[in-house]
């Protein structure tokens, strides 16, 4: 029997972007992303592509690749898939071994997973339909605030106290912005309120979930200081974010696939 | 067919009939093609369907051979009784040599023109009812001579008021605390003063004789549905959707014929055990639903999305009043009195419902008590825990079922819905983790 090396890879099929990450046995070698734009498929196939030339690669040596996210059924030439909450607990614990939930919020949805230490999910729940939660009421409420999206983070921190907003939905919590504006709150107060409004959400989505500890925020909102410092002051507690928290659901995949693959080959 | 108009509309409006007969048009063909293709997911889930399932699959035609012979038997003097609730008794029905059939409705695009009467925050099943009878859509509803109505959640009050602009309504009043001597009084109460009633509207007579028989009848339908249980309590031998559908169409056939097909059926199902030949791998996901009902047709969203997913999920059993409730408890009779039998029917209706409409010090005891032990009866892997927006009892109830089940270390999920289709991929997205993570307790 020859042994070959094990190459898989995982891709995310995200609602605003896709992500992929390359194995080789187990490990990391590869890593890109792409916007989705209005043809996934195409712009994922570019995606493994390129991942591929990067880690110089060629397709034809890959093992299995598995597919998640929300865009799943448009994922190129798969050969399993995993649900987007399954892959959130994997990689979770396969970057952080102490994580027991996470807390995974990207530009449309956010997700909490309660995992074992093997990374087997153990329960989950999902935010109710409403992007108030998620990435994209960032990017609506900078909007409003005339600033960059990666701004929004630095300039909440820079707030002296917080006003309260509602952000039950996208379109309610503009409004509410918008008052702010009227009321010449300043605008790191006014980015305050806006990351503490969609803590205050996902804290109590979690919540219902129960929290076990360690907690690991994954998502490309994790990347947001305003957001992390608003969720550990909602939650009491300091959450965990690993390196490239936007990959977290294309490792996962990949990680899958590393066993799927393993399995056949035994 | 005779439109009694009952009293001055109090909440519906004039609709001219020409819209109203083109929205009838409409819902009824979408309607046709989705009982088709319900029927033919279905035959695609399963390997090994039974043959005796051909007869349910014609009787599920809502517009089909069952309308015609209710039609039949109007011309012929018989009198058709509907009920929107699983708590009307039923054997007073048939002991008056009329018809009983359940109306609710299950029609998802109906409930867009309930919209029109009350608001998209009220339940669904109910703005869809609404909407069924406002373009006289349901051939149930609109042969219904009168409609009984048990006051059971707020939405079920109301609705009985919204009908009564178009129907002969009969309201039931509701203990909502069951285990007192007087609720099980006022209840019986309720079901005599209901016999009269029909023995009065239609000209029948209920004698101790003839209720026995309609008892009878009922007891053996129990059986056959007790018989189709067991049968699925080993491994799959039949897929859910195909038994769930057996069980509700047993609200609108002739409940004699019922008995006789489902018996045949289980016939058929035992000879599959005997061969083990079953319906789905026997390592598959036993699923148990819980909550609101689901009606047939365009309701099935929910049970379509377990058995078609991947992985796959087998819905063993349920524990709604639109399937598993219909029909588990017969009346129990000791002495065949008519006294006696009334008070039997008032106590199989009352003390046998889990109904989250009940409560009491120690809150809905009787349901938890009948999930845990269908846990155990079916093996069940994990519950989900279905709920449509504005269904406020089933919501409400959730915190304590998980706690229950949770002690039992038996996973949960609850997941929250409407009348659309549009829903159905982040749904999928759900239901299919949730089965991943039950498939994977079992073996990762």
């Amino acid at each position: 029997m020859t042994v070959s090396t094990l190459i898989t890879a995982g891709i995310d099929m995200g609602t605003q972007s896709v992500k992929v990450v390359i194995l080789k046995e187990g490990k990391i070698i590869s890593r890109n992303q792409a916007f989705s734009g209005f043809n996934p498929k195409e712009t994922a196939e570019k995606a493994l592509t390129d991942a591929l030339e990067n880690a110089n690669v060629p397709r034809t040596t890959i093992n299995h690749i598995t597919a998640t996210g929300s865009g799943v059924e448009m994922a190129p030439n798969s050969d399993s898939t995993i649900s987007m909450m399954g892959a959130d607990a994997k990689a979770g614990v396969y970057l952080i071994p102490s994580a027991r939930t996470i807390i995974d919020v990207g530009a449309e949805e956010a997700r909490g997973v309660k995992c074992d230490s093997k990374g087997r999910m153990l329960n989950f729940v999902v935010n109710e339909r409403c992007a108030a939660g998620a990435g994209a009421f960032i990017e609506a409420m900078a909007r409003a605030l005339e600033v960059e999206l990666d701004e929004m983070g630095p300039l909440s921190l820079k707030a002296e106290r917080a006003s309260p907003i509602n952000a039950s939905c996208v379109i309610f919590g503009e409004s509410d912005v918008v008052s702010l504006i009227h009321r010449q709150e300043s605008k790191p107060e006014i980015a305050r309120a806006i990351f503490d409004a969609m803590a205050d959400r996902v804290s109590s989505m979690v919540h219902r979930l129960g929290i076990s500890p360690d907690v690991v925020l994954i998502g490309g909102v994790a990347k947001d200081v305003g957001f992390v410092a608003s969720l550990n002051r909602t939650l009491g507690l300091e959450v965990l974010v690993p390196e490239n928290p936007e990959y977290t659901g294309a490792l996962g995949a990949a990680l899958v696939a590393n066993k799927r693959a393993g399995d056949t080959k035994n | 067919m005779t439109k009694k108009s009952i009293r001055e509309k109090m909440y519906v409006p004039e609709i001219p009939q020409k819209e109203i007969e083109k929205l009838r048009n409409s819902i009824k063909l979408s309607s046709k093609k989705a009982i088709a293709d319900h029927i033919q997911r279905m035959k695609k889930t399963s390997a090994n369907r039974p043959k005796t399932m051909k007869y349910f699959d014609e009787i599920a035609d809502l517009f089909g051979q069952r309308e015609k012979e209710l039609r039949a038997a109007k011309e012929e003097g018989k009198k058709v009784i509907g009920y929107l609730c699983t708590f009307a008794p039923i054997e007073l029905i048939l002991a008056a040599d009329a018809i009983p059939v359940r109306v609710s409705s299950g029609w998802y695009d109906a409930s867009k023109l309930g919209d029109r009467i009350v608001p998209v925050e009220v339940c669904p099943i109910i703005r869809s009812t609404i909407g069924a009878k406002m373009i006289d859509l349901s051939p149930y509803m609109e042969l219904s001579d009168a409609i009984i109505s048990p006051l059971t959640c707020d939405g079920m009050t109301k609705l009985s008021e919204i009908l009564s602009d178009y129907k002969q309504i009969w309201t039931m009043s509701f203990p909502r605390v069951k285990d007192t001597p007087s609720s099980l009084s006022s209840w019986t109460e309720e079901v005599k003063n209901m016999k009269e009633r029909i023995e009065e509207f239609t000209g029948n007579k209920i004698t101790g004789k003839k209720l026995r028989s309609a008892i009878e009848l009922m007891q053996r339908a129990t059986g056959a549905f007790r018989r189709l249980q067991d049968l699925r309590k080993g491994p799959p031998v039949i897929m859910g959707r195909d038994a769930m559908l057996v069980t509700q169409t047993s609200t609108w056939d002739d409940i004699k014929r019922w008995t006789e097909k489902t018996e045949a059926l289980c016939d058929e199902l035992e000879k599959k055990v005997r061969e083990k030949s079953w319906a789905c791998p026997q390592d598959t996901s036993r699923i148990l639903i819980t909550g609101t009902p689901m009606i047939w047709p365009d309701n099935w969203k929910l049970p379509a999305l377990i058995e078609e997913a991947s992985p796959q999920g087998v819905i063993v059993a349920d524990e709604l009043c639109s399937g598993d409730r219909l029909l588990n408890d017969p009346v129990g009779v000791d002495e065949w009195t008519m006294d006696d039998m009334l008070t039997a029917i008032s106590e199989r209706y009352l003390m046998a419902s889990t109904c989250p409409c009940f409560t009491s010090e120690d809150g809905n005891e009787d349901r938890i008590n009948w999930l845990l032990t269908k846990i155990k009866d079916f093996k069940i892997n994990g519950v989900i825990y279905y709920v449509v927006r504005g269904c406020m009892l089933y919501a409400m109830e959730y915190t304590r079922v998980k706690r229950a089940l949770e002690s039992m270390d038996i996973p949960i999920y609850y997941l929250d819905t409407e009348y659309t289709r549009e829903d159905v991929g982040q749904l999928k997205t759900r239901v299919e983790a949730f089965l991943e993570m039950l498939s994977a307790r079992i073996d990762f």
